[in-house]
């Protein structure tokens, strides 16, 4: 309880730290004058109470305030990025868990696993929502694209994380399994892939974040207008007149990649005992 | 001869995906503009080649820069930290939060402060991409050297310099290196998704977008080719370099 209280009054004080240090900056900056590395006024860095004031105003005449609008937003690009993330943390084990068990299908397919993800996606999303689109039924439409596009992003760190874990186990453990004769069945859930839940894990806590940024890369050359995304693009218009509301738009979406990654961190802790810190 | 077998596999999936994916497209008679022949993108790489590479080369540079500067500081900001330890364990928590943070939500910012024509905006964007796994990872690598082997040095009398640098930086490149690869592939997609809210008109990312606003989808895929070779090759010299200053590492053959 008292180690929570302290990290907690650590997180705190960090983030009162965060805030002096940019009213300092912002202050120092403005008044020198200097320009380097970027011009500071109140359009380029706007102060704290001018973004968290934006919240409650209406970012637009007659509409609710725009911390309302946000939430909303939010919820839809959290619904994208969580669907992107449970088929793509499926996908990614499955791969694993096949690939695991054939050395040639590991030389066929895993140099283009490493090189499907050097695909620049904002690129492709507009393309892929052409496909994929029609082909949703009518629930689906529209977000389900941008589902793709985070699952596509997901999919890897877990395939990748989890293929290194079911080959961690222990070898003496493989060789005492295979001399009961032990089925590739049994060993694969007995001891495979209970050794390859902390690397599992720490994909997951990656893939959580990388699930949040397809969704909303997903959402910008789509045109949706309903998430993050398209906020951000929207904003980003308007952005020399109010700069408040971007930034006020980019701290949720901070908010919702940390959730995610906070999410991912709590179920890790209820079902590993102790994952090794140091699996990249 | 042996490393050729190795490649077999993979060569061997190429040509099906290739061959296939030429042989559905002529017998489903699908439409330029939901996916273009591999070969029709081919030819369009190949007769566009004096605007694509020029312009890949741009972008490339852009990343190269975010990917020098940002991984710079990260090793930077991860030596100091990792100086400190009563400061590593309180600001870690906060690393790893900022890791979580969607990076790319903040682009347009970035375009907002530099200027968003400039190449500077999207070093600005690659930069704070490659900063954060490097310096988290690298702290991770300082911290990883074993007590009995700093125990061992300072029995000996060894300076915290002569530690660090025969323990604690041997260490610590592994991991190190592991960041800097995904560092590799971040720098070139924040370059391109920098570009996307406004970048030169000769920039790779603009020629993409622009090819495929205008249904020019075979200019669209010749230019993601072209962005793609050039992460393969960031990340391959990525991989080239680790090969030549982790020799003692047994096996870092990962992702």
């Amino acid at each position: 309880m008292l180690a929570h209280l302290r990290r907690a009054g650590i997180v705190a004080l960090a983030v009162v730290v965060l805030v002096g240090l940019w009213e300092l900056y912002h202050w120092i900056w403005a008044t020198a004058g200097w320009t380097w590395p970027f011009a500071v006024n109140d359009t380029s860095m706007p102060h704290v109470w001018t973004i968290f004031k934006a919240f409650g105003q209406p970012a637009q005449v007659n509409q609710p305030s725009l911390i309302n609008v946000l939430l909303h937003k939010t919820a839809f690009t959290a619904k994208e990025a969580a669907v992107g993330f449970a088929v793509g943390a499926v996908i990614g084990f499955v791969l694993a868990v096949v690939l695991v068990h054939s050395r040639l299908l590991q030389r066929g397919f895993l140099p283009y696993i490493v090189v499907s993800q050097t695909v620049p996606i904002l690129a492709i999303a507009p393309m892929v929502v052409v496909w994929v689109n029609p082909k949703l039924p009518a629930p689906l439409q529209g977000w389900g694209a941008v589902a793709v596009i985070a699952t596509y992003l997901t999919f890897f760190p877990v395939t990748i994380n989890t293929l290194r874990g079911l080959q961690a186990a222990d070898q003496r453990a493989l060789e005492l399994m295979r001399t009961y004769a032990a089925s590739r069945w049994s060993v694969l859930w007995k001891l495979r892939v209970p050794s390859s839940l902390p690397y599992l894990f720490s994909a997951l806590r990656l893939s959580a974040t990388v699930s949040v940024v397809g969704a909303i890369i997903g959402e910008l050359p789509t045109g949706l207008q309903n998430g993050l995304g398209g906020a951000i693009f929207n904003f980003n218009e308007y952005y020399s007149i109010e700069p408040q509301e971007l930034w006020a738009t980019d701290v949720i979406a901070a908010f919702l990649g940390i959730a995610f990654f906070v999410l991912v961190v709590m179920a890790e802790k209820a079902l590993v005992r102790r994952a090794p810190e140091n699996v990249a | 001869m042996k490393r050729i077998v190795e490649w077999l596999p993979a060569l061997a999936v190429f040509v099906l995906v290739v061959g296939l994916w030429e042989g559905l497209v002529r017998a489903l008679h699908v439409q330029q503009f939901l996916l273009p022949k591999p070969s029709t993108i081919v030819s369009v790489f190949w007769s566009d080649r004096h605007t694509l590479w020029p312009a890949g080369w741009y972008t490339f540079k852009e990343a190269l820069g975010g990917f020098a500067i940002g991984s710079g500081l990260g090793i930077l900001a991860a030596t100091i930290v990792g100086r400190f330890r009563t400061l590593g364990t309180a600001l870690m928590p906060i690393f790893i939060a900022a890791n979580a943070v969607p990076i790319i939500a903040f682009a347009p910012i970035f375009g907002a402060w530099f200027n968003p024509i400039s190449p500077r905006s999207k070093m600005a964007v690659a930069g704070v991409l490659c900063f954060l796994p490097v310096m988290v990872n690298t702290l991770r690598g300082l911290n990883s050297a074993k007590p009995r082997q700093i125990e061992l040095m300072r029995s000996y009398a060894a300076s915290e310099l002569e530690i660090w640098r025969r323990v604690r930086v041997p260490t610590a490149l592994p991991f190190l290196f592991t960041a800097l690869k995904v560092a590799s592939v971040l720098a070139m997609i924040g370059a391109i998704v920098g570009e996307y809210f406004g970048g030169s008109l000769n920039a790779l990312g603009v020629l993409i977008n622009n090819a495929a606003d205008v249904f020019q989808f075979p200019l669209a895929w010749a230019g993601i080719l072209v962005a793609s070779l050039l992460g393969i090759a960031l990340y391959g010299a990525v991989v080239a370099a680790e090969r030549v200053v982790v020799r003692w590492a047994p096996d870092t053959r990962d992702a």
